[in-house]
């Protein structure tokens, strides 16, 4: 995929043209006089003036020329641009804070402009990162400088960005929220690591356990979430009413408690099947060379087996806590807490700020989890990183 | 197996499924035994009929419109003409994958507002991704000589995808279809909590008030049509078994 071609690059010159169409049609921001009232859009005209807007285009002119002729320089060149645009996204924000914004009350949303930019900006760097053939952490090193611009606009000019207001408001219940999901997640995935693995060993000498096992785990997954928490409430509040150890721990039919046993029986397919077959993969040739050097069943699978099998075991890890994360927002439907409480608190109250302020971070652990447990697994992988 | 049994699985499932949906009114005594202190023990702001019928209405329009832009779109990025998308696409489609269920439902509702067509536009994209995904690696898969001895005998491009790829393919890409459908089930549930009436009212409104013998009904008609629809995707003839 790193051919040097003459034509011009189609995907970026797309995505140039189409964001450039999003940037000067759509809403860019909006601003609201208070928080239950809805806003009123802005687009860039109507912010800067026709002339300042004409001039915002050009650098998503000179973007198209570097895909129109894609040499190694020129993408490298389009790379800076993109960086520099996306760090240029808060800023916009704070400048139409600055003029726009003169009640105290009044509220800056983002509007889907800035969004559909944003996505077509990153969509833009990782087809650059592709074919400069960039390696996964200098891919993710270019995204500080538009953090580190998005920061310092926040605490400078971004008071009355209504996301920021939603977030100052709950500063301390957002950070508790944080923890709760993080160890909610961690717990679940940690308690069916355990068990996975016990499992995946059991099947492997039982092949009667395999069978039952797997159909029973396949048929747990596709109950939905919501349906597995909402029966786990009946027998979990009659345990709880009847059995004083168990009330005593805090188990009752709302809260972490079906929770957890939810979120730990949707992990244990994902960890149980990863486990079994990273096991079983395993070259029998290898095998039987450790056993060829005198080593005893218990080495063979402590230094042998077990290290050829983790990549595929945290790649188990990997999926099972990417949806355990996801989850957890279901969970506080019934009270578990977490993230998943500003989301549903916001939607009760039609404040989408505040579904936003759930939503993101969701979204964002997410992909971090997925991005550092990834990275791991290419470390680990016989023969090193990629 | 023979041809008529393998279908005795799933047809029980659905009748399984259609006997509580019609009969959950004569189940009044065991809902009663279940949350023995409410006045009202069978959820009635709507039939289950109906909840039922919206349902299935808005993860099959979805699923429809999915499988048309997922399929579509990978076919498009694995010809020649649109190769140049290849690499985007398929990141962005793994990429996609780690998006929570909720978290793209929950973004749609800003955008959209409520109602069931933020659901059904969050459960298309969402649902896109694993059809994408599949229909991609499907295509991809198919052994370099086959295509070559295809184009050997003259093939055109639209006899080879039609008569040779997508039929390799297809177990693959039904398979994406299957675990779209059964996630979106399980997210069009979610929805009830941004104003679309469905099979997720009653769990909602059961947490809600603290009556759990609304939550049973929920869960239980849900969890069928899950079970019933998976089970009806696992013996189509062309899908591999598990």
């Amino acid at each position: 995929m790193r051919l040097e071609k003459s034509g011009p690059n189609v995907v970026l010159l797309s995505l140039t043209l189409v964001a450039l169409a999003a940037w000067l049609g759509l809403d860019t921001v909006s601003v609201a006089a208070n928080r239950i009232v809805p806003g009123t859009g802005y687009r860039v005209d109507e912010v800067i003036g026709a002339g300042g807007a004409l001039a915002t285009a050009l650098p998503w002119l000179a973007l198209a020329g570097f895909a129109w002729r894609p040499a190694r320089r020129h993408l490298l060149l389009a790379l800076v641009l993109v960086v520099l645009m996306l760090s240029a996204l808060p800023a916009w924000l704070a400048l139409s804070a600055v003029t726009l914004v003169d009640a105290p009350q009044a509220r800056l949303g983002i509007g889907a402009g800035i969004w559909g930019v944003l996505f077509l900006l990153l969509l833009a760097l990782i087809e650059l990162r592709t074919r400069l053939v960039l390696s996964r952490l200098l891919g993710w090193a270019l995204l500080l400088p538009p953090l580190a611009s998005a920061a310092l606009c926040l605490a400078r000019w971004l008071e009355p960005l209504a996301l920021w207001q939603e977030y100052r408001g709950r500063s301390g219940q957002f950070l508790g929220a944080v923890g709760e999901h993080l160890l909610l997640v961690g717990v679940a995935v940690g308690a069916s690591l355990v068990l996975g693995v016990g499992l995946a060993l059991a099947m492997r000498r039982w092949p009667g356990v395999q069978k039952a096992g797997f159909g029973m785990l396949n048929f747990l997954q596709t109950i939905p979430s919501i349906a597995l928490f909402g029966l786990l409430l009946a027998p979990l509040a009659w345990l709880s009413a009847n059995v004083d150890w168990l009330s005593a721990l805090g188990v009752s039919g709302i809260g972490w408690a079906p929770a957890l046993l939810a979120l730990v029986g949707y992990s244990l397919l994902p960890m149980v099947r990863n486990t079994f077959v990273a096991l079983e993969a395993v070259n029998p040739g290898v095998i039987d060379a450790a056993r060829g050097m005198g080593m005893s069943r218990g080495q063979v699978f402590r230094q042998v087996r077990l290290p050829l099998a983790l990549p595929v075991i945290l790649e188990g890890i990997r999926i099972t806590t990417v949806q355990a994360i996801g989850l957890t927002a279901v969970a506080a439907l019934i009270g578990a807490g977490g993230l998943g409480t500003f989301i549903f608190q916001g939607l009760g109250q039609a404040a989408m700020d505040l579904v936003l302020l759930g939503a993101l971070p969701i979204l964002l652990l997410a992909l971090l989890v997925d991005a550092l447990l990834g990275a791991l697994t290419d470390i680990l992988r016989p023969g090193g990183a990629e | 197996m023979s041809k008529g049994r393998r279908w005795v699985v799933p047809l029980g499932w659905l009748a399984l499924l259609l006997v509580a949906t019609f009969g959950m009114g004569q189940l009044e005594g065991v809902f009663r035994w279940i949350e023995a202190d409410s006045r009202q023990v069978i959820y009635a702001r709507a039939d289950f009929v109906t909840l039922l019928g919206r349902h299935l209405l808005v993860v099959s329009v979805a699923a429809v419109l999915a499988i048309l832009l997922g399929v579509g779109a990978a076919i498009a990025a694995t010809r020649d003409w649109g190769r140049d998308f290849l690499p985007l696409v398929s990141q962005l489609a793994s990429i996609g994958q780690t998006f929570p269920p909720v978290a793209v439902l929950a973004l749609a509702v800003p955008v959209l507002g409520f109602g069931t067509l933020p659901i059904i536009v969050a459960l298309l994209l969402y649902g896109l991704l694993p059809i994408v995904r599949n229909t991609l690696a499907g295509l991809e898969g198919i052994d370099p000589g086959v295509m070559e001895a295809a184009r050997g005998m003259g093939m055109s491009g639209g006899q080879i995808l039609r008569q040779v790829e997508l039929p390799l393919a297809a177990p693959v890409i039904l398979a994406g279809i299957r675990t779209s459908v059964t996630i979106n089930i399980a997210t069009a549930a979610i929805g009830a909590t941004v104003g679309a009436s469905n099979l997720g009212d009653p769990i909602i409104s059961g947490i809600v008030n603290g009556n759990t013998a609304y939550v049973v009904q929920g869960a239980l008609l849900i969890g069928l049509l899950a079970v019933s629809v998976d089970s009806l995707f696992s013996r189509l003839p062309l899908a591999g078994s598990r």
